[in-house]
């Protein structure tokens, strides 16, 4: 059952799921203790490699592999070669000559940590992709549904946002509707995509998707910083329209729902300030099991092989590509 | 002088293929018949079985010179040609300086002549650097040879200029040739916009994006009394568009349809696979078929590959960093006999009209045929024997094609252009 990279969640195994999930509880036990590290890493190499701006997700990565008595090396994006005009596969060549047994990594384009895992014996963990993959925080989302709702199949998950540009709503919905749970989509016009699976379900409107009776309503961070054009007229209006507003929390309390949210927050446009002290909010929760999931991967994933011979990843490719089909 | 015995020749105007006897005698098809008498010294070559046709015209390549010339040059790019039984070519001008001068035209030229086996026409831009602005020195090309004008891989944004620029070059005999893409709305340009561009987390291209300028440049050119060409279309509604035009009958447009646009759709990118990424994107069966469909009725005059070179290090960069298309020089020929005439989808009269006769015509050439009188340009086509695309056969400098290491039906054993045999296996 052993991987050496973790890329997406499209291509894992409900059982591999479930496994983590049940490795994470594990190391959650961990952060009772006293002393909360364990050796199972030690000796071992850790390379993040960001991108793309992140604390959260950095910073749970490296507290996990740390956890886990691994080395860690910060790759200084900013202070590399990169700004020379470096490309990434450049990067990682001269990375793999380094000999690095783990590698975590963001980046703007979708594909790219497939790309560095087809080139290295290092195994590669997505850390995000463009709007492709975030594996481990649908991981983590799960595992947060799953300590509520320890049997969740059946359970209904409100996707609520920027479903265009994100990469959570990807990964976590497929392992949503992996473990059985039902998904759907809530948003603007502009902002969810046309060509959505069809198992998952579409909503345009507020009232309706809260008529669907969703278990848990996990909200998007609006992200400006993706957005090339306007989506939307206004953050006012996202709130108004999109937004767990101080009346809509009210509502969301009378019936117990739980609220998600990947963070960073944007207060006002997601949701109220009121959200974040919402007895049910399990963003906290979130950030916390990031760190307990992220050591249960690490710790699953197995480096190493053969060195790769020193061709062009073009030729291994183009070696293991299969038989073109006939139309 | 070389006699060609029991050849199955084929015509555009015939379904049929007529076996007969084929002497060319100093480059020139002196007689067609039965058991022809061999000639004193002639050289006999048994073509049983195989088919005999004109060398085909490719109206869109990238030759990438000058500038790219580490991807291709008008010497392997016109080997490649050869490789897959074409005898003449349109080069595009997005080259670096691209070619919008008669200097840079001239220039091209010159080396064609000198480095190229077989004919080597180019286009000339529309607008200067093909920025889209200020109107390229169009008289100048033209003087050169230059017919077709085109901005290729990029629209000419402004309608206005365009228009204006239909209404200067119809005069001197010249047609448009469009890359019909609104970029605005065509993101990233790899992916269709549908169930794919979401699996992919790329923003994808709609094939709107394509339509509407398709639409766009066809009603600016009947403003204008241009002739209009619509290259490399890719979407079914594209084609309808096209049909819809042509019926009406009021305006002079063509279109081309690219093989790699009839045989592959969006879920061939299958892991980011940038073999696939090109510009229009690869859509659905759906648009596939209407493709096909378009093909075979008319709608589009002719096919044409949009040759593409890449270099193996920019291919593999990831999908979004990696530029957009494949080659196609190499594989058309066979490519188009596996999937389309051996399963009795086409015939060969139809590949003769579409890749040899209508480019030639679209770019006022003379039409190659087989018959008594006419130069020597053809095609021997062996369709029992296979073709692997291994590295070695490719003769394109780059080898970025979804057919790589691929075996498929059908061979190119001879090409025959003028007195000389270019090329035979």
């Amino acid at each position: 059952m052993a991987r050496k990279d973790l890329l997406d969640i499209a291509s894992l195994h409900r059982e591999e799921i479930e496994f983590l999930l049940d490795q994470s509880t594990s190391f959650k036990k961990l952060f009772t203790h006293s002393v909360k590290k364990i050796p199972a890493l030690e000796g071992k190499s850790v390379l993040m490699l960001f991108y793309e701006a992140s604390t959260r997700t950095h910073s749970s990565f490296e507290v996990a592999a740390k956890r886990l008595s691994a080395e860690v090396t910060n790759f200084d994006v900013a202070h590399s070669s990169i700004t020379k005009g470096e490309s990434v596969r450049e990067t990682i060549e001269t990375l793999q000559a380094m000999r690095t047994d783990y590698i975590v990594v963001r980046h703007s384009h979708p594909g790219l940590p497939g790309m560095i895992a087809r080139q290295t014996t290092a195994a590669v963990i997505n850390a995000g992709d463009g709007a492709h993959e975030h594996p481990t925080q649908a991981l983590l989302d799960a595992f947060t549904i799953r300590e509520k709702f320890p049997d969740p199949k059946g359970k209904k998950v409100l996707i609520i946002g920027d479903i265009l540009h994100s990469r959570v709503a990807r990964s976590t919905s497929t392992l949503l509707q992996k473990l059985g749970i039902e998904v759907a989509y809530l948003g603007p016009g502009s902002l969810v995509p046309k060509y959505v699976p069809e198992s998952i379900r579409r909503f345009t409107d507020y009232e309706a998707a809260m008529a669907w009776a969703p278990d848990v309503v996990y909200l998007l961070r609006v992200q400006m910083e993706r957005q090339d054009v306007q989506f939307f007229p206004s953050v006012r209006e996202y709130h108004r329209v999109y937004g767990i507003t101080t009346a809509r929390l009210a509502e969301i309390s009378d019936l117990g729902l739980y609220i998600m949210h990947p963070g960073p927050v944007n207060r006002g446009v997601e949701l109220c300030d009121a959200v974040m002290d919402y007895e049910r909010s399990l963003i906290t929760n979130q950030v916390e099991n990031g760190i307990s999931v992220r050591m249960a991967v690490l710790d699953w994933l197995t480096p190493g092989g053969e060195f790769p011979r020193q061709e062009s990843i073009y030729a291994a490719r183009q070696r293991a590509s299969s038989p073109v089909s006939i139309p | 002088m070389l006699l060609l015995q029991n050849a199955r020749i084929a015509s555009e105007n015939s379904p049929v293929l007529l076996e007969g006897d084929v002497l060319i005698v100093e480059g020139k098809i002196q007689d067609i018949g039965s058991n022809l008498a061999i000639p004193e010294g002639a050289r006999v070559i048994d073509a049983r079985g195989r088919v005999l046709m004109p060398g085909m015209f490719d109206a869109h390549v990238h030759f990438r010179a000058p500038g790219f010339e580490n991807k291709e040059t008008i010497t392997t790019g016109s080997e490649a040609a050869i490789n897959g039984g074409i005898t003449g070519v349109v080069m595009m001008p997005n080259t670096r300086p691209a070619l919008d001068s008669a200097t840079s035209v001239a220039t091209v030229l010159e080396n064609a002549k000198d480095r190229a086996r077989i004919p080597v026409y180019t286009s000339g831009c529309v607008t200067k650097n093909r920025e889209g602005k200020e109107l390229a020195e169009i008289e100048g090309m033209r003087e050169l040879g230059v017919k077709m004008l085109t901005d290729d891989g990029d629209t000419t944004s402004d309608p206005a200029v365009l228009l204006r620029a239909m209404q200067y070059a119809t005069e001197f005999g010249m047609f448009f040739a469009s890359h019909c893409e609104v970029p605005e709305l065509a993101g990233p340009r790899a992916v269709n916009e549908g169930v794919m561009s979401y699996r992919l987390g790329i923003k994808g291209s709609p094939a709107c994006a394509e339509e509407i300028i398709i639409d766009r440049d066809i009603r600016l050119a009947r403003a204008a009394g241009a002739h209009v060409h619509i290259q490399h279309v890719s979407s079914k509604l594209g084609m309808e568009t096209i049909r819809w035009w042509k019926s009406r009958g009021d305006v002079k447009v063509t279109a081309e349809v690219a093989p790699h646009h009839l045989l592959f759709t969006d879920e061939h990118i299958g892991d980011y696979d940038t073999n696939y990424k090109m510009n229009p994107p690869l859509r659905t069966q759906a648009d596939c078929d209407a493709l096909l469909e378009g093909l075979i009725e008319g709608v589009f005059d002719l096919i044409a590959t949009d040759h593409a070179p890449h270099t193996p290090f920019e291919k593999a960069q990831d999908f979004i960093s990696a530029p957009n298309g494949i080659t196609g020089l190499d594989t058309a020929l066979v490519t188009l006999h596996h999937f389309f005439v051996e399963p009795g989808k086409f015939g060969w009269d139809l590949v003769v009209k579409r890749y040899s006769a209508e480019p030639r015509r679209l770019m006022g050439l003379p039409v190659a045929a087989i018959e008594v009188g006419q130069q020597a340009n053809c095609v021997l086509f062996n369709t029992e024997a296979e073709t692997t695309f291994t590295k070695d056969f490719m003769k394109s400098k780059s080898q970025n094609t979804p057919f790589i290491d691929q075996t498929l039906k059908g061979r190119v054993d001879l090409v025959i252009l003028g007195a000389e045999i270019l090329l035979e296996r």
